[in-house]
């Protein structure tokens, strides 16, 4: 089995107009695919826009994150087994990322 | 930490149950002008949630979770934003020491309860528009969003939105506060928490196509602050009416449409689906609104719910003694719905001839002539008359007015019995 991983992308802002019912809602979604057999691992990022390290001219130097700009942040990631691209993708498309709005990356973990 | 054996199942409604005494407790200590900051430390405390525990597992005790997250959430916007300038640490302080009680200790359980009461009351202070007293309540106390509200009461966002928004104006010009009103002013209060708590039950009660799931929400939540109003110590016996008339009425709904979501009139509902539990509650409650001389009129519909309820599977109910009940009823509000709901009583005693005299004179009722009961009791009545004419007539009529989906096709089945 190949590993890839799923990079979530979502606008912050696109939670504030859920009423409590629907996060927890939510909530309940995302932790019950978390917990699917094929998840092998999976983190949340916090939720700030991150440091970026560029050399320039020779010098390296830290800068405010690509996220202070844009409306989508890179919010987590799952590192899930299937047998190819098809089946990641396929698995991918029932995350409830989807349902709410949000982006999600597949790529192939190289070797695995 | 611990994952919960179901996955992904927390505890029923925790997110609003908690929302309402988290929103309404900060709120207490922040000042009721800071509703809004209240709301958004709550919104902060459920986002953080949704972004952890899918990863990292379920708190413990997730309730307790939510309300320290958001008590944090609102210090942080407090020093964020000074919010009352020279009060900062003070309230900083007094955050921070309630950020560290723990849910469940009765003291606090105690103190959470009479928030939300006083909560109650302020959204319910004369000084706010009874629509707007509506939405405040449920989107405050009771954890409804815009969306829901605006679906509930089948009416746009940015109506429901413009409603809370003049609400929570009202609340900071006119420095509202949650102390809980004195002397005579109680009981005016009282009488419009009441108000507004039946006028939410019966939005809910309604019969209406899509969103069912939101209004039964309604239902229940309205018979939820019911309750705690009830069980309060300010409570008077037209509050424990209050809750026995939705409790009874709330009992029978599993039994008000069919599968396929058709009206089923009450005479024809299968009786063993009702609730149980729910009949139980509005007799306990029925049983407490007897004390005192006090008749409301929360008093006369619990009694006429109670006589449907207490109708043996096999028989009608005493519909001279809802004959009666409606009497009476009338006699406290004289309005021309109560009068139409009683011409029904008046066919079962007397017959369906006395009935159509009885709603004669609500004919050319400035508020009755586009509704479109009116023309389904006549047509009702003129059908048991054998006027099946007429009474298509009245059925076609009725179909031209505002009424929803359910009750749509019920007409149309009448029509074609009296056509037919």
């Amino acid at each position: 089995m190949a590993q890839y991983m799923l990079l979530l992308y979502d606008d912050p802002k696109g939670w504030e107009s859920l009423s409590p019912e629907e996060m927890q809602k939510a909530t309940e979604k995302y932790m019950a695919w978390t917990q699917k057999p094929f998840t092998r691992d999976s983190h949340r990022l916090t939720p700030d826009p991150g440091k970026v390290i560029r050399a320039e001219s020779g010098h390296a130097r830290a800068a405010d994150g690509p996220y202070s700009e844009t409306k989508e942040v890179l919010g987590g990631y799952y590192t899930i087994e299937a047998a190819d691209y098809d089946e990641a993708v396929k698995l991918a498309l029932a995350h409830p990322h989807l349902d709410y709005g949000g982006t999600i990356e597949v790529r192939q973990v190289w070797g695995s | 930490m611990s994952v919960p054996s179901e996955p992904g199942a927390l505890l029923e409604h925790l997110f609003r149950r908690q929302s309402g005494r988290v929103v309404a407790h900060l709120t207490h200590l922040l000042g009721p002008a800071h509703l809004d900051v209240a709301e958004e430390a709550m919104q902060e405390a459920m986002l953080r949630a949704l972004q952890t525990w899918p990863y990292q597992g379920v708190p413990d005790n997730s309730a307790a979770w939510l309300f320290r997250v958001a008590h944090n959430a609102a210090i942080d916007a407090v020093r964020r934003n000074r919010l009352l300038a020279e009060k900062t640490d003070a309230l900083v302080g007094e955050l921070s020491s309630s950020s560290a009680a723990i849910t469940g200790d009765p003291d606090l359980e105690e103190q959470l309860r009479d928030d939300e009461l006083r909560m109650i009351f302020m959204c319910c202070h004369p000084d706010i528009s009874r629509d707007a007293r509506v939405a405040l309540s449920l989107k405050a106390v009771g954890g409804f969003s815009v969306r829901e509200l605006a679906r509930a009461f089948l009416a746009d966002e940015t109506t429901i939105a413009q409603r809370l928004v003049r609400a929570k104006r009202q609340i900071r010009d006119r420095h509202l506060t949650l102390d809980m009103p004195g002397g005579p002013e109680l009981k005016s209060r009282l009488d419009s928490v009441l108000d507004v708590l039946y006028f939410m039950f019966n939005e809910g009660y309604a019969a209406h196509e899509g969103g069912e799931l939101i209004r039964q929400d309604l239902c229940l939540e309205a018979l939820r602050l019911a309750r705690l109003v009830a069980s309060s110590s300010i409570a008077e016996p037209r509050a424990h009416a209050l809750v026995a008339l939705m409790a009874l009425q709330a009992a029978r709904q599993p039994a008000r449409v069919d599968n396929s979501g058709d009206l089923i009139l009450l005479e024809d509902q299968d009786r063993s689906r009702w609730d149980r539990q729910l009949i139980g509650l509005g007799f306990h409650h029925f049983d407490r609104s007897m004390v005192g001389e006090e008749v409301s009129e929360y008093h006369v519909q619990a009694a006429i719910a109670a006589t449907h309820v207490r109708a043996a599977a096999d028989r009608a109910p005493d519909w001279q003694l809802i004959l009666y009940l409606y009497d009476q009823l009338i006699s406290l509000n004289p309005s021309p719905v109560v009068a139409l709901n009683r011409a029904v009583a008046v066919a079962k005693v007397h017959g369906p001839e006395s009935a159509l005299a009885a709603i004669e004179p609500l004919v050319n009722d400035p508020h009755l002539r586009d509704y479109y009961l009116l023309l389904a009791v006549r047509g009702h009545l003129l059908l048991e008359l054998g006027q099946g004419a007429e009474a298509a007539a009245c059925f076609r009529a009725a179909l031209k007015r505002p009424c929803s989906e359910p009750e749509r096709r019920f007409l149309k089945r009448k029509l074609a019995l009296a056509a037919g």
